[in-house]
């Protein structure tokens, strides 16, 4: 799941401050799932501002609606008829769903709400955990199933390095588990300790640029 | 008690919305053959042991479908029902296929949104150790 925090309030206010009419768009997907952008949040921040406004005696006004995704286009239908009343929109979503939601829209300025953080897990409710950095190139058949590009600080995968504690934990904060510590547990307890001992060429830091993806099945359909 | 329980239902707004997409929604719903072949195609209803409430037509119908044969008039305890129809039943992955071509999950999107405009959605803090599946 891709998790999200909201922004800081002045920030969201200052982006939004000069339009009279925002409408403020929830999506129903993961920011609904990590409590940060759903129905319930844009109804909150919506509140907040309002009431920022009228303290300042600004003529803006923030209405709320919230569609199933904003990552894929089916859901925006029912959203076409209402943008059209509005002067600019934000958006709760992830930031690909705020991409998506102002290519939709190009007329109309977009702004996000939240800042997207990472791609993570559900430890509890309210309490997520970043695990992926959709770096392209899985390695955790190797590593036990722990990710050395999240979990170890450089993201070394030729590790660990020299600042590993006798106690397991990362030289960069003696309360976060040094990920190739853990690894190196794991792999011993799995018998399967040859897989680190060869050495892993540097990777190719693809992520830095922008990915599509066609699955194999549907190449056919896409081909230009 | 939650928030969700206290306002009252605005049936002329639901009905507003029913009748926006009354053209679509009716002829998907008039369509249905009952033919029982988008359950196999749902994972829901497959992990579910093939419990027939998860099957992508009875949750199309029991929450749009029930929508529009009561004409928007429902009360809130209908709605919470069709809350855990269209949240907990479906994931909205569009995975669901018809042989004639209904789009499923328009239908769930749609429920969804009636529901949403009368403030009821997962509270997803409120869900305890339970799991929401």
């Amino acid at each position: 799941m891709i998790v999200g925090e909201r922004k800081p309030f002045d920030e969201i206010k200052e982006m939004i401050k000069s339009f009279k009419k925002v409408l403020n768009v929830g999506c129903g997907g993961c920011t609904s799932i990590c409590m940060a952008g759903g129905q319930r949040e844009v109804g909150l921040l919506n509140e907040e501002l309002q009431n920022a406004f009228k303290q300042e005696g600004a003529s803006s006004r923030v209405d709320g609606f919230t569609i199933e995704r904003q990552c894929n286009a089916d859901f925006f239908s029912e959203l076409d008829e209402i943008v059209k009343e509005y002067d600019g929109l934000l958006s709760m979503a992830c930031g690909a769903g705020v991409q998506f939601l102002a290519d939709r829209y190009p007329q109309k300025p977009v702004f996000p709400a939240l800042n997207t953080v990472f791609v993570g897990v559900d430890r509890d409710i309210g309490w997520f955990e970043e695990n992926c950095r959709t770096c392209r190139e899985c390695v955790l058949g190797e590593t036990g199933g722990i990710c050395p590009v999240t979990r170890c600080a450089k993201s070394l995968f030729n590790g660990p390095c020299g600042g590993t504690s006798r106690e397991g934990k990362c030289e960069v904060s003696k309360d976060t588990p040094c990920a190739w510590f853990e690894i190196h547990k794991r792999l011993k307890e799995q018998n399967r300790l040859e897989n680190i001992l060869r050495l892993k060429p540097a990777r190719e830091w693809r992520n830095q640029t922008q990915g599509t993806l066609v699955q194999e099945a549907y190449k056919k359909r896409y081909a230009k | 008690m939650s928030h969700q329980e206290l306002k009252p239902v605005d049936t002329k707004q639901i009905q507003g919305m029913l009748s926006r997409k009354k053209g679509k929604m009716k002829r998907f719903l008039s369509y249905c053959a009952h033919c029982s072949l988008c359950a196999e195609s749902c994972f829901l209803y497959m992990e579910h042991h093939k419990d027939p409430q998860y099957m992508p037509s009875y949750k199309a119908i029991n929450s749009l479908g029930k929508l529009y044969r009561k004409n928007g008039k429902v009360d809130r305890k209908l709605l919470t029902e069709m809350k855990g129809i269209v949240w907990r039943n479906c994931v909205l992955c569009g995975r669901c296929y018809c042989p004639i071509g209904i789009h499923i999950p328009s239908m769930i999107a749609f429920a969804r949104s009636i529901l949403r405009s009368q403030d009821v959605y997962p509270q997803l803090d409120e869900v305890s150790s339970e799991s929401w599946l």
